[in-house]
């Protein structure tokens, strides 16, 4: 165990959510990088070395379970980094989705700050995800 | 058929108005994304109502990828202004977020937000408005965003959203800052 | 607080003038590029007569005259001289040759294609490099194609002669090996590696004239993307798509990213670079 930040990867058009999910997750300690879709996720994905990567459903080019699946495609360390999917749909298929495209957790959207916080600090650097 | 084929026909279509329609179809049950890109390029560059109302249908798919790629197209083209109020006044929440999203693209597209925003009692619609007016919006905004800002009080992230897109607009200083 | 020479933005301009160039470009300008944009900015608000950044962002929204173009460009630096970009000429030679070649039949050649190519620098770099670093050059027929929607820019290309400034990262070796002295501080390529390249008009938009061209291992499309609008990114990136053979992979500039452009090639991250690579046919539809 290294005492370095751990690095979160968030993946979300709106960059409202992007500014908050680093205005709380910043003062905790994570160091934060941001992508607006799945296709520029994939590519600092690929650089290897996040810890989690905090992905939102809808985005433009390339949906979060889109780069999931592709995600989960890729050879270790980098296929297996956990995902929390952030997303304003709350239906048990929606959930379902997410976990069969290779998502860790589920939030419903908006995101809460001590949720959010909580679970990242549970999900960033956890086991490999595994099907 | 093969993918190279079906792209030919999408493109070939581009310029007849009249497959604005038949190009709809096509792309809900496309499977490739190469001619479903195709397609989506062949609509925009058909353009016009018909183009809006082949797309309009697949804001609502549970294909994240269709929802998507039928925003793109109602980005593009200027005619889907007229479908907008009716989207944004949408009884389904996740679609009335994409209409906020197509109102980036419309000269008049904060007027509308900011009329959606004195009713709009959705949180993630809300935030999807916020997102576009710190974009687009003007000082005339600045009421509506008050009444959003006076229904959150406390919902943190509501709060901060607000704030951003007032200082963003030039009506005061930044959340935090 | 000391007297700041006055800026071009507040603070929370800047960063609405950052989510905008973000949104639409990918290019992430970081609160440490302060200074430097509000500099360029301040140019572009006045050769368009902003007087305020309001209406200076208005302008650049509507694209008027092409503004995004103008101001991207102040912000990244567009020159273009032999070996620009050297990371993705190392990334060509030892990751994605090698692939493309194991895939030929004899004779098959490997094809090449540098689009658009302006006067020429990139096409004839890549000549130049593939004979220098790449082992392999003699067992193949590799044919370089450079084409342009700019016919003056062509017309400079196909005569081949440059300045000290163009000629800046080739060692003194191999300008005496590739390139004859013209004039004043001017070089020429040799004649025979200008006649190795072939040079074409084309118009990324137009899809005909595109496919004239025929299909291509390896595909340059640097700093041009970026500045189109979203529908005729998309018409682009379809015309590319086909330009390419199954397996085949396209370079973008070092500030472009796919992720503005389009989602039909797979992102290949390799040690020098970050390219794309249209996906492999599947066996049947």
């Amino acid at each position: 165990m290294t005492d370095r930040a751990r690095r979160v990867l968030v993946v979300d058009d709106s960059a409202l959510v992007r500014r908050w999910v680093r205005h709380v997750l910043e003062p905790a300690g994570f160091a934060i990088e941001e992508a607006l879709n799945g296709i520029e996720a994939l590519e600092k994905a690929l650089g290897g070395g996040f810890d989690l990567i905090v992905v939102d459903v809808n985005m433009p080019r390339m949906d979060g379970m889109t780069f999931l699946r592709s995600l989960r495609r890729q050879p270790l360390p980098v296929g297996g980094t956990p995902a929390l999917v952030a997303s304003t749909e709350n239906g048990p298929q929606d959930r379902e989705a997410a976990r069969r495209a290779g998502a860790n957790f589920y939030l419903v959207k908006p995101l809460d700050e001590e949720i959010l916080r909580s679970h990242v600090a549970a999900l960033a650097g956890a086991p490999a995800w595994t099907p | 058929m093969d993918a190279h084929v079906r792209r030919g026909a999408a493109r070939r279509l581009s310029v007849d108005p009249g497959a604005a329609d038949a190009l709809g179809r096509a792309f809900g049950v496309e499977g490739d994304p190469s001619v479903r890109e195709a397609i989506l390029a062949a609509l925009v560059r058909i353009g016009g109502v018909r183009a809006v109302e082949a797309v309009l249908p697949y804001l609502r798919s549970d294909d994240a990828a269709l929802r998507t790629g039928a925003l793109d197209v109602l980005k593009s083209l200027p005619e889907s202004v007229e479908c907008l109020p009716a989207l944004l006044d949408d009884p389904d929440a996740d679609l009335r977020v994409l209409a906020a999203e197509v109102a980036r693209a419309m000269p008049n597209g904060a007027a509308l937000l900011c009329r959606r925003l004195l009713h709009e009692h959705d949180p993630n619609v809300c935030a999807a408005a916020l997102d576009v007016l710190a974009e687009i919006g003007g000082p005339d905004c600045l009421p509506s965003l008050q009444v959003c800002a006076e229904r959150y009080v406390s919902e943190p992230f509501l709060r901060y959203a607000v704030a951003t897109a007032v200082a963003r607009i030039g009506g005061s200083q930044a959340p935090g800052s | 607080m000391a007297a700041a020479s006055p800026r071009a933005a507040t603070e929370e301009e800047f960063l609405k003038l950052c989510d905008f160039l973000y949104r639409h470009t990918g290019l992430a300008l970081t609160p440490a590029k302060r200074y430097y944009v509000d500099r360029r900015l301040a140019e572009r608000m006045e050769a368009t007569g902003a007087g305020s950044f309001g209406s200076y962002f208005a302008t650049l929204r509507a694209d008027v005259g092409g503004e995004m173009e103008l101001l991207v460009n102040s912000l990244t630096v567009n020159e273009t001289y032999f070996y620009r970009e050297d990371h993705q000429l190392r990334c060509l030679t030892s990751s994605l040759l090698d692939p493309v070649a194991r895939r030929k039949r004899r004779g098959e050649p490997i094809r090449i294609w540098s689009v658009p190519c302006s006067t020429g620098e990139e096409p004839y770099s890549i000549a130049i490099w593939l004979l220098e670093n790449w082992p392999a050059v003699d067992e193949f027929e590799i044919e370089i194609l450079g084409s342009d929607i700019d016919t003056r820019a062509l017309a400079a290309a196909r005569d081949g002669s440059y300045g000290k400034r163009a000629l800046s990262r080739l060692s003194p070796d191999l300008v005496g090996k590739y390139f004859d002295p013209a004039g004043e501080e001017r070089w020429q390529i040799i004649e025979g590696l200008r006649n190795s390249i072939q040079l074409t008009q084309a118009n990324l938009v137009d899809g005909a004239e595109m496919a004239r061209h025929g299909r291509f291992d390896v595909v340059f499309c640097r700093n041009v993307l970026i500045y189109f609008d979203d529908a005729s990114r998309r018409i682009a990136a379809g015309n590319l798509y086909d330009a390419l053979l199954p397996g085949g992979y396209i370079c973008l500039g070092h500030a472009e990213s796919m992720s503005r452009i389009s989602s039909l090639f797979e992102v290949v991250r390799t040690e020098e670079a970050i390219v794309y690579r249209r996906p492999e046919e599947k066996a049947h539809d």
